[in-house]
C-alpha cells in the first residue's frame, strides 16, 4: 500500500513515538528486526508531524532518532498531533463536509431519503459526481449518533436526522490549562483547534507529556470506572514480548506527578487482591459487565490508601506491613527542610525532636517505594530502621557505594559497575 | 455499551484544514497557492502532497476546479459527546474556579470522570488555595493583565514574612503539578520576576512604566552529565523520570548509558536532590562543579555516622 502521513491504528506509533521520546538512543537496526520498511514509515510519518522536535544523531552503531522536547516551554503538548492522524477514506470527509452543510442549514429534522437527494444535489456541481447509496448515508449517521453530533429520532416508521448544536463559548484560556493538565487532556486540544487562536497565558514546570500516548486507554479505563463495569486488560510484559490478559474491577487511576506515570487501581477476582497496572503497559481495555464489587473494593482501596507510598499494595517479601522510621538533623538556617519532610510526606507522621531533628515514622505496604525519597535527604540522615532487614541493610549498602563512587571511600574512585 | 474513540478522524489535523480551505471557498474562489498556504499553516511537514491532489483529482468531492464550493456555510461541526464529557470533567476540578464564576454544564450527559477517580499521589501537601477568594480574585487579574499587557502593583509577603511591594509586568502564569502551585513570571525594575501566587497580598492595576526584561532562556540553561548502568530498571525510570527535561541519551556498550540533562539553573538544588533519589544507580561526571556539590552532600553524609 502506499505510503500515507495518516495511520489506521494508533497502537504501533504509540510505541514508536515512546522509543523516540523516551529513550533516543536506539538506531535503525535496534528498531529493524521485525520490519525495515514499517520502521522507515513510522520514522517518516512523525518527522512530518512532529519535525520541529525530531533530532538525529549518527554514531558508530547507524543513525539515531529521538524527540526531545523542553515542556516547560512548549506551552501545547506535541504530542497530542500523533492523536489527530486518524485515516479516513475518500468517501468520509465528502460525506462529513456535506453532511454537517446540510444540518446547519435545515429548519428541521430530514428523512434519510431527503439526506441522500441532497447529498446528490451537493455533488452535482462535480463533473464526475460520486454517489453514496442510502445505506452507506444510513450507517455515517449511525456513527454520529454514536460521537453525540447528530440526533436521531423516529417519526412513524421513519428516522429523522438533525444535529445537537448547543450554544457554548469555550474560555480559549480555560482549554490551553485543562488541555495540558487534565487526564485525557487531548481532548481539550480537540477543543482547542476549534477556537479562535491566541498565544497561551500559561506555561508548565514538572511537566510529563507522556502520559498522551495513554489517552485512549484512560478515556476507555474512565467509561468503566463511572458505569462501575469490569474490564478486561490486554498488558504488555516489560520487554513487549508477551501479552496477557487481565479481568479486573477499575478503581482509581493513580498518577504520579514526580515521574510522569499513571497507574489503573484495579480488583483482580482472581488474586482476591487490588493491584497496580502501569496505563503505558495496557495495550487494550474492553469494557465488560457492571460490577456488583465496585463500591466495597473502592471503599477498601481508600483504607489502603493510608499506608500507600506510592502505588504497590504488597512488598516482595510477603510481608503485611511494613515499618520505616529515619532521623535527619539541620541547621538554624535551614528550616525549611522540616518543612519538607511536612509537605512531601505522602502518609505517616513527622514528629520534631528538637530544634535540629526531625523524625518522619510510617507503616506501609512496601517500604521499598520509599527508599528514592529518603535519598534525597542524604547529607543529613543520622539514623535509618526499616523492619525490613533486607532493606534496611541495601539502602546502608547503596549508600557506601556511592561514597566509592566519588571517590570518598578507601582514597579510590570507583566506576559504576 | 457503546465505546466512543479519541482516536477519530472528527478531530484529525487534515479535517481542520479541509475546514479552513472551504472556510476561503465559501468567501470566494481558492486557488492553488491560497491552498498551499492554508495547509503549510494547519497541517504537517508532508500534508501537501497528500491534501491538494485529492483536492484537485477531485477524490474529495468539496471544491470544484473553479475554486469554489457547493457548500453554503463556515464549516462548524457540534460538540461530540466526548468533549461534552471531558468538559463536564474538568469543571468538577476546584481549579475551574479561577477563570470565571459561570461554568459550562451539559446536562445530558454524564462526565468523563469526577475528582474521586483520580489521584495524583505525590504532589506537594501544601499546594495553594483555589477556593480562597482573595487568591481567585489575584488570579483573575493577573490573567486580565498578561492578556491586556498592563503593569500591577503586587504587595505581596517575602521569605521573611514581611510585606513586600513591587512593579510587575506579566509574562505568564507557570504551573506545577508537582507543588500544585502557580507562578508569575514577568519582568520588573528591581526584584526578581517570580512571584508566587500564593504570597501575594493584594494586587492592583497600575500605570508605572517597567522597563525589566525577562531573562533569555540560554541564560539560565545549565547541563549535567551522568553515566548511568542498566540495573534494576534503572535506564527507563531514569529517562522517565527526566522526560521533561531536554535532554540526550547516548548508548556506551550493552550495559551503560551516557544522559545528558539541560535544566534551569534556578532548580540546581532540586536537580541535585533528584540524581541523589537514585543512589548509586547513576553517578555524575560533568561539570565539575556539579560533581562537587554530590560530594559534599556525600561528605556531610558521612559525618552523619551512617
Amino acid at each position: 500500500m502506499a505510503y500515507s502521513e495518516l495511520v489506521k491504528n494508533f497502537n504501533r506509533i504509540r510505541d514508536y513515538m515512546r522509543e523516540f521520546y523516551i529513550y533516543g538512543f536506539k538506531s535503525r537496526e535496534e528498531y529493524t528486526r521485525k520490519s525495515a520498511r514499517s520502521y522507515d514509515d513510522e520514522r517518516r510519518r512523525i518527522e512530518s508531524w512532529l519535525g520541529d522536535y525530531m533530532g538525529f544523531r549518527q554514531n558508530a552503531g547507524g543513525k539515531n532518532v529521538f524527540i526531545s522536547i523542553d515542556s516547560r516551554v512548549a506551552s501545547h503538548n506535541p504530542l497530542y498531533k500523533a492523536w489527530k492522524t486518524k485515516s479516513f477514506t475518500d468517501g468520509d470527509i465528502t460525506l462529513h463536509f456535506i453532511l454537517m452543510d446540510i444540518f446547519a442549514s435545515a429548519q428541521r429534522a430530514l428523512s434519510l431519503t431527503e439526506i441522500t437527494e441532497q447529498i446528490d444535489e451537493y455533488l452535482s456541481v462535480f463533473p464526475e459526481p460520486k454517489t453514496f447509496d442510502v445505506s452507506t448515508v444510513r450507517k455515517k449517521l449511525n456513527e454520529y449518533i454514536s460521537e453525540g453530533i447528530v440526533l436521531g429520532e423516529k417519526q412513524g416508521k421513519s428516522m429523522y436526522y438533525s444535529w445537537t448544536m448547543e450554544k457554548c463559548d469555550l474560555d480559549r484560556d480555560i482549554l490551553d490549562f485543562f488541555s495540558e493538565i487534565a487526564p485525557c487532556g487531548v481532548i481539550g486540544s480537540f477543543l482547542l483547534d476549534q477556537v479562535k487562536e491566541q498565544d497561551s497565558h500559561f506555561s508548565f514546570k514538572h511537566h510529563y507529556i507522556t502520559s498522551a500516548m495513554d489517552s485512549e486507554i484512560l478515556c476507555s479505563v474512565f467509561m468503566a470506572i463511572r458505569e462501575k463495569r469490569s474490564v478486561i486488560l490486554e498488558t504488555y510484559n516489560r520487554h513487549k514480548e508477551h501479552v496477557s490478559e487481565s479481568h479486573v474491577v477499575p478503581l482509581r487511576v493513580m498518577v504520579s506527578a514526580q515521574s510522569g506515570r499513571q497507574y489503573l487501581m484495579a480488583y483482580a477476582p482472581r488474586f482476591r487482591r487490588i493491584l497496580s497496572f502501569r496505563t503505558d503497559h495496557i495495550a487494550s481495555v474492553k469494557i465488560g459487565e457492571v460490577s456488583e464489587r465496585f463500591d466495597q473494593m473502592r471503599q477498601k482501596l481508600d483504607e489502603m490508601q493510608k499506608h500507600m507510598w506510592g502505588v504497590s499494595t504488597q512488598n516482595r517479601w510477603g510481608n503485611r506491613m511494613e515499618h520505616v522510621e529515619f532521623t535527619i538533623r539541620y541547621g538554624a538556617g535551614e528550616k525549611h527542610i522540616p518543612k519538607r519532610l511536612e509537605r512531601e510526606k505522602r502518609c505517616g507522621t513527622v514528629v520534631h525532636l528538637d530544634e535540629n531533628t526531625s523524625r518522619f515514622t510510617a507503616d506501609v505496604y512496601d517500604a521499598s517505594e520509599l527508599i528514592p525519597w529518603i535519598r534525597t535527604f542524604i547529607c543529613r540522615i543520622t539514623e535509618i530502621h526499616i523492619s525490613n532487614e533486607k532493606l534496611e541493610e541495601q539502602f546502608l549498602e547503596d549508600i557506601k557505594v556511592m561514597y566509592a563512587l566519588y571517590g570518598l571511600e578507601d582514597g579510590e574512585n570507583h566506576d559504576i559497575q | 455499551m457503546v465505546k466512543i474513540m479519541i482516536f477519530s478522524e472528527l478531530y484529525s489535523t487534515y479535517y481542520q484544514t479541509v475546514a479552513a480551505i472551504l472556510k476561503a471557498a465559501i468567501d470566494h474562489p481558492v486557488e492553488a497557492t491560497e491552498m498551499r498556504h492554508i495547509v503549510e499553516e494547519h497541517a504537517f511537514g508532508e500534508s501537501m502532497l497528500h491534501i491538494l491532489p485529492a483536492i484537485e483529482e477531485q477524490r474529495w468531492q468539496l471544491i470544484t476546479p473553479d475554486g469554489k464550493t457547493p457548500l453554503q456555510k463556515e464549516p462548524s461541526m457540534p460538540l461530540t459527546l466526548l468533549e461534552k464529557r471531558w468538559l463536564k470533567a474538568i469543571a468538577h476540578d476546584p481549579r475551574i474556579r479561577l477563570f470565571g464564576d459561570e461554568i459550562f454544564d451539559f446536562p445530558d450527559v454524564e462526565p468523563l470522570f469526577l475528582p474521586e477517580d483520580i489521584l495524583v499521589f505525590d504532589h506537594y501537601a501544601d499546594g495553594d488555595d483555589y477556593t480562597d477568594e482573595a487568591y481567585i480574585h489575584h488570579f483573575r487579574l493577573i490573567l486580565d493583565a498578561i492578556k491586556h499587557q498592563y503593569p500591577l502593583k503586587i504587595t505581596l509577603q517575602n521569605r521573611r514574612e514581611n510585606p513586600l511591594v513591587m512593579s510587575v509586568l506579566p509574562h505568564r502564569l507557570e504551573y506545577s503539578e508537582k507543588d500544585d502551585k502557580f507562578r508569575l513570571i514577568g519582568s520588573s525594575d528591581r526584584y526578581g520576576s517570580t512571584i508566587n501566587l500564593w504570597r501575594i497580598i493584594s494586587c492592583e492595576k497600575c500605570q508605572d512604566s517597567i522597563k525589566g526584561k525577562l531573562t533569555k532562556k540560554t541564560e539560565r540553561q545549565r547541563r549535567v552529565v551522568f553515566e548511568l548502568v542498566d540495573q534494576r530498571k534503572t535506564l527507563e525510570r531514569v529517562l522517565l523520570h527526566f522526560a521533561h527535561y531536554e535532554k540526550e541519551a547516548e548508548k556506551l556498550d550493552e550495559k551503560h548509558y551516557r544522559i545528558t540533562v539541560v535544566y534551569d539553573k534556578d532548580d540546581e538544588t532540586e536537580m541535585v536532590i533528584r540524581i541523589l533519589s537514585f543512589g548509586p544507580m547513576i553517578k555524575v561526571t560533568a561539570p565539575q562543579h556539579f560533581v562537587e556539590l554530590i560530594k559534599q552532600r556525600l561528605i556531610h553524609q558521612k559525618s552523619c555516622g551512617l
